[in-house]
This record gives structure tokens, C-alpha cells and sequence, in this order.
């Protein structure tokens, strides 16, 4: 069955609760009866003792005055009948006199051979205190009942029942409509947290749980929210991932397309047509300089991919050299270009993979190269202060627009298609480049205007 | 003899259309962006462009709503269903779709020009002439009579001469169904068609393909 919490403690602590009480209530009342009742026995007893020490007395004097025995029984009888006491006198179970009203009480007596001690007997609803009295030979070995009517005490019981109950039923509710209310206003806080949980399970990640008060519920809720915090960026890089990878692998059956076509096109076109000499030299050009696309695109993809999925080892290397190698490397293609290659690097120490930090320069001096119109210049400098270095390769070239910065290192993003192929860019050099300067904690950055030229600056931390 | 425009970035596939349309008979004019191809589409008329949808500078998209009434059809990469209704949408006549074959892009160039060109509707050749409409054949202008197979595969080759064509590539196109094993037939009408007309030098047997009209 299912049982919300406070309800359970709520039910639970309520039983608890009205057992203890009531037991506790009726056992004070009935101690406190029982406690009375013990008094008044005593008080009975007394009394019927001094009844009969006193007919003894008399019943002495009447014998030697010769005076009639019954009359004095008689006289005792009725006297004490108004104060609610029965008398009875018997000589060997012969009644003398009963001022009892109920021949039946004596004849129950009897049977239970009552002596002196105290018994209550109750015979009709009516309940009695009994006591019974032998007395000695001077006053011929009668016996004498006594009985006193203590139904009074049954009503009183019965009035104090009354009242104990109505007071346990009143604090009950009292205590019923309270408690539900405290103990719902307690757990408020966690159906708080219970609703939301729903609602989160539900997919919005969105929500948050409120937080009231210092208790235990309210760190709950804070570790609760941190969770969902925690879960939601996950959920959001996992999405951008996702998204990255899908956007990936359109570009990427996009970029295969288009050599795959040349490719195949030219293969049929040779196998169909007749074809001269210089046509078919020209189109198996065509499919090695397509074949070679696709073997530089997939060469790309793989290093971009071991990088993000190795750790680099690092060792100490020189800045300078690096830079001399890179620019060494793309000397003959500047010369084909006519731009002026610069080379200002000054010396300092830099930890990182040689391979992929040669990668990333030569990527970075390419990419200036190719951007260059007429009169190119590209220039590298090298900033040092303490353990900051910072690496810049400036352009004059054709520049780009703030929108086409945004993409530049999304892999095969090309801000103008035709001059980038002509280029023989596979557009994902720097998502390459964006991939080393991640994995040797450095930071990329590009400020260019069109027209004006392109600025990359490289910030490396070493330590 | 159509004269075609073809609006293509990359200039491998660029020149492949080229010299594929040229080898078929058509006149083409290459251009590698949208600015150019709307500025030649003022200049001068064209029976057709074949145009890239993913152009630098303005877009297939754009450029198709600034040139009037030649017919489009749309070559590209994107296969995607919204694509290609976007581009017949906007009045494309037909799309091919990256990697293409050549035949195909033939057969939809020929197929767009005969449904929206008054491109005529004959074909001469040495002392042959053929009307495609009345379907008759003269060879020093007495007729030939041919059977329909012989000349639908006599306009099969004329649409894709100077292309060798498979045997059965041949079937599929002539006889219209998907044919593997038994080729004798084709062997057989082309036979008949060099004799009939004489054409012994120009239907040319290419090893391990098939057959080429060459012109």
C-alpha cells in the first residue's frame, strides 16, 4: 500500500500517543478509586466495630435488667438503616433479625462463610461492603452482619469514567489535528522535493528545488539541486557533442562527395569516351589531385581524433626552433605566392610535443600564406614575460568577417569555398590547430578585419 | 546542339561536366560562382544551366530566382528531401545528385532539353539524317526503314555518342528492362544497324564495354 511518509509517522505517533494517554488516565482513576475505596472499607470497618462494642455493652445490660433482646436489635436495626447500614443478627444460622431487605444477602453471606475480614458482595446491582461479628460468650455467641450500600461509589466510577473519557477523547482530537498539521508542515519540504523530482524526471532539467530553512531537508534539497545542476551540463555537453559530431559527419559525406564524384567521373569518362592523350593525362590528374583530397581529409580526421583521445608527451623545446622549421617548411610556397615571409621569433623554452606544435605553426603560416592577395607580408613574432609566451603570426591579406571568425574551427567550415579548394584546403586545419592549443592548454586567438588581414595569436603557459 | 551554362565551384567536377556535355554535342560555357553565372545569364542565352546549389558568393537558391525562364537543374551534394524540394519549388527542371554518372547526367540533359527547348528534333551526320519525331531515317536522303528497336537504339547512341555503352546499359535503356546474362540480342540490332546504314566505321566495339557511336 502506498503510505506517504507523514502519514505513516503521523498514524504511528497518533496510536502511540492516545494509548499512552488513555492507559495512563485509567490507571491513574482506577488507583485513585481503588485508593477510596480501601479508605472507606477501613472507615467501614471501624465502624461496624464500634457498633458492636457498643450493642455488646448493651445487650450486657439488657440481659441483667432482663430486658428483651429483640427490642434492642430492633432499636440498632432501625437506627442504623437510616444511615444506609443493614444489620443482622444470627445465632447458629438462625436469623434473630435482619433489617436487610433481601433475605438472599444473608443466605449468600452464608454460603461464602464470611468472618470478620471485609468482602463487597454485589447482589441485585447493588454492591455492599460486608462485615461480620461473633461475638463473645457474654453476649450469647450471636453474630452480627454488617452491610453498607456503596453503589454511590459505582456512579461516582462511572461519572469519573465519563469524564476521563471525554477529556482523553478531546485532547485526542486536539492532538489528532494538530500533529497532522505540524507533521504536514514538516514534511512539506520533502513533497516539495518529491513534486519536483517528477518533474525533472520527466526531462526539464530546468527546475529547481526551493530551499527553506536549515535543516536536514534543506541540504537535501541543495545537494538535489546541485545533482540536477550537474546532470543538466552533462546533459548539454553531451547534446553539443552530439550535435558536433552529427554536423561532422555531414560535412564530412559532403566533402567526400565531391572528390568521390570527380573521381568516379573521370575514371568513367576515360573508360567511355575516346580520349586523346592530353585528356586522358589531364583527367588521371584530376583523380590523383581528387584521391589525394580525400587521403589529406582523412589524415586530418585521424589526427584530429588521436589527439583528442591521447595524452600528449611533453618535452622541453625551443620556440625559435619550431618557428624556424615551420617557416623553412613554407618558404618554397611563399616564394610561389610572392609574400614576404617575416620571421622575428625571439628564443624561450616551451613544453609540448614537437610534432604537433610543428603541426600547429606550420598550419597557422599556411593558413597566413593562403590568405594573402598581392603584396603579401606575413610576419611571426614571439612575446616572453616570465612563464608567459605568446606566439603571433599576422597577415595582410584578405582578412574575414566577424560572423566567419565564429566557425573558423568547426572542422571543414571554408569561409569562401572556391579559393580555399583551389588552395587545396581540406577545412580542417584549424580544427586541428584549435585541437593541439586545447591539448597543450594554450589559448587560440583570431582578430582580423577584411581587406586588412588576419592576426592568430597562440598563448602557451609553460610550467 | 544545345548551348549550356555550368555553375560549378570545384573545378574538377566543373570540367567534368564540361568535357562530358561537350563530347554529347552541347556548347557550354563554364563559370565557378553565382555572381558570374547570373551576370552570363543576362548576357547571353542559354538552352540550360546546370547549377551547383552550394556556390560561393550567392547561392543556387539565389541565383535561380534572378534568371528567367532557362530551364535549371540543380547538381549538388545535399540529398536531403528539403533540398530538393526547395529547388523544384523555385522552378528547377530537374536534380542530380552528387556522385552522379555521366549517362545519368546525359540522359537528364538530353531529357530537360527535349521537354523545354525547341532544340530540333532531327540529327545529321555524314549522309545521314534522323527525325526523332516522325522516327524515319535517310541515308542520302532515301529513307531506311529500321524496326522500332533498331531505331530506338540508333537515337540511344546519337544521344550518347562519342560514350561507350555497356551491352547492358544498352538493354536497360533500349529494351527497357534489367538484363545480366544473355546479350546476343544487342550484338545482333547493332550488327543490323551497321549494315542497314552503313555505319561500320562509326559504331565502334570498345573492349570490355560495349559499343560507341563515334562522331
Amino acid at each position: 500500500m502506498k503510505m506517504r511518509f507523514w502519514l505513516k509517522t503521523y498514524i504511528l505517533t497518533l496510536l502511540l500517543f492516545l494509548i499512552c494517554l488513555n492507559v495512563g488516565i485509567f490507571a491513574l482513576a482506577y488507583y485513585t478509586y481503588s485508593k477510596s475505596v480501601d479508605s472507606y472499607e477501613s472507615t467501614c470497618s471501624s465502624e461496624q466495630f464500634y457498633i458492636a462494642k457498643s450493642f455488646e455493652r448493651d445487650y450486657a445490660e439488657v440481659k441483667i435488667n432482663n430486658g428483651n433482646a429483640s427490642l434492642l436489635m430492633i432499636s440498632y436495626g432501625e437506627y442504623y438503616a437510616k444511615q444506609n447500614i443493614n444489620l443482622a443478627f444470627l445465632r447458629d444460622n438462625e436469623v434473630l433479625y435482619s433489617s436487610f431487605l433481601d433475605d438472599q444477602i444473608i443466605s449468600t453471606v452464608e454460603q461464602k462463610n464470611i468472618s470478620k475480614s471485609i468482602k463487597q458482595i454485589r447482589v441485585n446491582g447493588s454492591r455492599y461492603i460486608y462485615l461480620s461479628y461473633t461475638f463473645g460468650e457474654n453476649a450469647d455467641s450471636f453474630t452480627m452482619l454488617y452491610a453498607k450500600n456503596i453503589s454511590g461509589f459505582d456512579s461516582e466510577w462511572r461519572s469519573l469514567i465519563i469524564i476521563f473519557t471525554v477529556t482523553s477523547f478531546t485532547i485526542s482530537i486536539v492532538l489528532a489535528v494538530s500533529l497532522y498539521f505540524v507533521l504536514k508542515k514538516l514534511s512539506a519540504p520533502l513533497e516539495q522535493l518529491r513534486k519536483t523530482t517528477d518533474i525533472i524526471a520527466a526531462g526539464d532539467y530546468n527546475t529547481k528545488v526551493e530551499v527553506v530553512g536549515q535543516d536536514e531537508f534543506s541540504e537535501l534539497a541543495k545537494s538535489f539541486n546541485k545533482m540536477v545542476e550537474q546532470i543538466n551540463r552533462q546533459i548539454t555537453t553531451l547534446e553539443l557533442n552530439a550535435m558536433q559530431k552529427q554536423q561532422l559527419v555531414d560535412n564530412l559525406a559532403h566533402e567526400l562527395r565531391t572528390p568521390l564524384t570527380s573521381i568516379h567521373g573521370y575514371a568513367e569518362y576515360l573508360q567511355k569516351a575516346a580520349v586523346s592523350e592530353e585528356e586522358r593525362i589531364d583527367s588521371a590528374e584530376y583523380i590523383i589531385n581528387e584521391a589525394k583530397r580525400l587521403q589529406n581529409i582523412s589524415e586530418k580526421l585521424l589526427n584530429t581524433d588521436f589527439i583528442r583521445n591521447n595524452e600528449i608527451t611533453t618535452e622541453e623545446l625551443s620556440v625559435r626552433t619550431l618557428l624556424n622549421d615551420a617557416v623553412k617548411g613554407l618558404h618554397f610556397k611563399a616564394e610561389q605566392k610572392l609574400v614576404k615571409l617575416i620571421n622575428n621569433a625571439e628564443d624561450a623554452t616551451i613544453l609540448g610535443d614537437s610534432v604537433l606544435l610543428q603541426a600547429l605553426f606550420s598550419n597557422l603560416i599556411d593558413n597566413a600564406i593562403k590568405a594573402c592577395v598581392d603584396n603579401g607580408i606575413v610576419e611571426i613574432n614571439t612575446i616572453i614575460e616570465d612563464e608567459k609566451i605568446a606566439i603571433i603570426v599576422a597577415d595582410n591579406g584578405k582578412g574575414m568577417t566577424e560572423e566567419e571568425l565564429k566557425h573558423i574551427t568547426e572542422p571543414f567550415y571554408r569561409n569562401d569555398n572556391s579559393r580555399s579548394r583551389v588552395e587545396g584546403g581540406a577545412g580542417l586545419g584549424l580544427a586541428l590547430c584549435k585541437q593541439i592549443t586545447d591539448s597543450h592548454n594554450a589559448i587560440m586567438k583570431f582578430s582580423s578585419e577584411p581587406r586588412k588581414g588576419t592576426v592568430v595569436t597562440v598563448y602557451f603557459t609553460t610550467s | 546542339m544545345a548551348k549550356v551554362l555550368i555553375a560549378e565551384d570545384d573545378p574538377a567536377i566543373n570540367n567534368l561536366i564540361f568535357i562530358n556535355l561537350k563530347l554529347v554535342g552541347h556548347e557550354c560555357i563554364q563559370v565557378f560562382d553565382g555572381d558570374l553565372a547570373i551576370e552570363a545569364a543576362v548576357i547571353e542565352h542559354f538552352d540550360l544551366i546546370v547549377l551547383d546549389i552550394m556556390l560561393p558568393k550567392q547561392s543556387g537558391f539565389e541565383v535561380i530566382k534572378q534568371i528567367n525562364n532557362t530551364p535549371v537543374i540543380f547538381v549538388t551534394a545535399k540529398g536531403n528531401l528539403n533540398d530538393k524540394l526547395k529547388g523544384l519549388s523555385l522552378g528547377a527542371d530537374d536534380y542530380i545528385v552528387k556522385p552522379f554518372e555521366i549517362l545519368e547526367l546525359v540522359a537528364r540533359v538530353e531529357a530537360v532539353l527535349r521537354r523545354t527547348s525547341n532544340v530540333s528534333d532531327s540529327f545529321s551526320f555524314d549522309d545521314i539524317s534522323v527525325d526523332f519525331k516522325s522516327k524515319q531515317v535517310f541515308k542520302s536522303f532515301i529513307e531506311v526503314i529500321l524496326t522500332p528497336k533498331e531505331f530506338a537504339l540508333l537515337e540511344t547512341l546519337i544521344i550518347n555518342r562519342n560514350l561507350a555503352l555497356s551491352r547492358e546499359k544498352l538493354i536497360f535503356l533500349v529494351w527497357d528492362y534489367n538484363y545480366e546474362g544473355e546479350t546476343r540480342t544487342v550484338d545482333v540490332h547493332i550488327q543490323k544497324l551497321r549494315n542497314k546504314l552503313g555505319l561500320e566505321n562509326r559504331i565502334k566495339t570498345v573492349y570490355k564495354m560495349g559499343y560507341r557511336l563515334e562522331l
